[in-house]
């Protein structure tokens, strides 16, 4: 029992971090562009069947890593300029057109990869020993490259000039433009970067999950989960809550149902909602 | 005639609107066949539930994107108290309606405290919450695979019997629950409260200035908009003949949204069209091709790109075009 207890609250730190991952690219694109992506959860999908593929092609699992963010970091560009540009300034309709993103994503990949889910080899193959448990290498693997690029996201956001230049406007969209800040090429850029996130999570979870078109699906509550009880815009309290609840979530789940386990986060998620809307982590201003 | 060229271009629209509604759907399962006569009974359906969701939106501004949680009580409502409490078939509609209606209420105290995206958030958190409670309590709810139920008879008056198993006077039955129920949006929205609700969707400051309740406004248009979808919610459960835990998933919310948004939001027989244009396509298509859902995604991105007031967006423009050098007294002439 206490084993199990271990085990699920491990795979619950390493699921954690990479929803965290995602998570951070959702929360740059609501905070920068004032729009709730509907279709994240899918890009994290396409994401997974990219990993697919490039194992298919080339056979090398560790390329996927750095083809697929590129990948994504282009798509989302391209879906920015044609499908986000139109409805940026409606909420509403920026929701209905994910909408429609999502059906697309999730229609070609169902038509091009299939509706099986299939499922990816364990890359490394080797266990540890922790406390007394194997534990497969790889999960640790994939928490270390979540922290990574959580890190090397940071270290952009602040030490880069494109960095500032995304924070300012999401500070105060207008004075950012006023200052000299090319908007529009941070719209894109902003989701692309949100992009590339939830596609580089989806190769650092396809072999810790299975690889299908529905996979988006349970993904995108728990990002909005972690984007909610962290605090729109407060991307370091996106990371933590994405993680705690992952690991709280682990821990129910090993002595009650899955379900019990997510209804239990959704019902603190509202009372997050409704008591605290800034967020969990804010300091009481505003 | 004259009459009739002086009308509004909106008018015109409403009057040819009036006139198909009224007639087309008591003719149509005497000339089609059986096939297309339950298409358009479930389009009917949808169609109220869309309509649901444009109460909210298109008229209070208030985007749900949980309105399948009322859908799904109103259909478990119904499937439940037929398979354990035995009710027959009017107790058991009604008993749908009710604890949509009541969920909607008590949801909605909290929901209606919220506006915009957080707005939008907790009514999705809301269904997913009574989502992943009906997939955990499958001895109940059936989860995913659904729970069917025998159909009570409608009336059953000495040798007559009238059953929703006769797809005909099912038929019928749902066109005459869907039409009540656009009359009563209809009264509602001409209403006092109704006018309120556009007041707070335009300007909530002003609203509440004139002496508006800005947040009791948007709970009754929140519980209003619950009791459409229970009934849309109950009417398909009746069609479908079962009730599934997917029937409160955040996609059924998502589609009730597009159809909306795609019919028109913020007019009252907008989402009727969206709904049936998109569920057309949906039938027409997927003979042919499995993955339909490509072409309605691009359908739905080219709408909110270059006709984001939708279908009657669309048809008020070209009867504009056609009406105003007609009018010729400058009466369209409105920029």
């Amino acid at each position: 029992m206490s084993d199990l207890v271990i085990i699920l609250a491990m795979n619950g730190l390493v699921w954690g971090l990479i929803i965290a991952l995602i998570a951070l690219g959702l929360s740059i694109i609501f905070g920068l562009l004032d729009i709730i992506n509907v279709a994240h959860g899918d890009f994290f999908m396409v994401g997974t069947v990219f990993a697919w593929t490039v194992i298919l092609i080339t056979g090398n699992f560790w390329l996927a890593f750095l083809i697929v963010p590129l990948i994504g970091m282009l798509l989302g560009s391209l879906v920015e300029r044609a499908v986000i540009r139109p409805v940026e300034n409606s909420a509403a309709l920026s929701i209905v057109a994910t909408f429609g993103l999502s059906l697309i994503l999730q229609e070609a990949v169902r038509a091009t990869f299939g509706a099986t889910p299939k499922r990816i080899l364990d890359p490394i193959g080797v266990t540890v020993p922790i406390l007394g448990l194997d534990y497969q290498v790889y999960r640790l693997f994939a928490a270390a490259i979540a922290i990574a690029a959580i890190v090397a996201f940071f270290l952009f956001l602040h030490r880069t000039k494109f960095g500032t230049w995304m924070r300012a406007t999401r500070q105060d969209r207008d004075t950012a433009i006023a200052m000299g800040v090319p908007s529009n090429r941070i719209f894109v850029v902003t989701f692309g970067l949100g992009t590339a996130l939830a596609m580089l999570g989806g190769v650092v979870a396809a072999p810790i999950t299975t690889v299908e078109f529905r996979l988006g699906l349970d993904v995108l509550p728990l990002c909005f989960m972690a984007v909610i009880i962290g605090g729109l815009g407060n991307l370091p309290g996106t990371a933590t809550a994405a993680v705690l609840l992952a690991f709280v979530e682990g821990i129910i789940t090993s002595f009650a149902e899955p379900t019990t386990a997510r209804i239990f986060s959704l019902i603190f998620m509202s009372g997050v909602l409704l008591l605290r809307p800034q967020g969990i982590f804010a300091r009481s201003t505003r | 005639m004259g009459r009739l060229r002086n009308l509004e271009p909106m008018q015109i629209l409403g009057l040819l609107g009036a006139l198909f509604f009224l007639t087309a759907p008591y003719a149509l399962p005497l000339v089609v066949p059986g096939f297309w006569v339950n298409i358009t009974a479930e389009i009917m359906i949808w169609a109220l539930f869309a309509a649901s969701v444009n109460l909210l939106f298109g008229y209070t501004g208030l985007l749900s994107f949980g309105q399948a949680l009322y859908f799904g009580m109103g259909a478990y409502g119904v499937a439940l108290s037929i398979e354990f409490f035995h009710f027959s078939f009017w107790p058991a509609a009604l008993t749908g309606i009710a604890v949509a209606t009541l969920s909607a209420f008590v949801t909605g105290i909290f929901a209606a405290r919220l506006t915009w995206h957080y707005f939008a958030i907790i009514t999705v958190v809301f269904s997913l919450i009574f989502f992943f409670f009906a997939v955990g309590w499958k001895d109940v709810t059936g989860g995913d695979d659904g729970m069917p139920f025998t159909m009570p008879p409608v009336l059953k008056v000495g040798g007559l019997e009238l059953s929703l198993l006769d797809l005909t006077f099912q038929y019928y039955f749902i066109l005459a629950v869907v039409g009540a129920c656009f009359g009563m949006m209809h009264l509602l929205l001409k209403s006092p409260l109704g006018y309120a609700f556009i007041a707070v969707r335009e300007n909530t400051a002003r609203a509440g200035l004139v002496g508006y309740n800005a947040y009791m406004v948007r709970l009754l248009s929140f519980v209003f908009s619950g009791f459409f979808a229970g009934v849309s919610g109950v009417l398909f459960a009746l069609f479908s003949r079962y009730a599934s835990a997917h029937f409160l998933f955040w996609t059924v919310s998502g589609e009730g949204v597009v159809w909306a948004v795609v019919g028109g939001a913020g007019t009252l027989f907008g989402p009727v069209l969206g709904t049936a244009f998109l569920i057309v396509i949906r039938e027409e298509l997927s003979a042919y091709w499995e993955h339909y859902l490509l072409v309605v995604g691009v359908i739905v991105i080219l709408f909110v790109t270059y006709a984001p007031q939708g279908i009657m967006g669309l048809l008020r423009k070209a009867i504009a075009r056609y009406a105003r050098p007609a009018a010729g007294d400058g009466r369209g002439a409105r920029p």
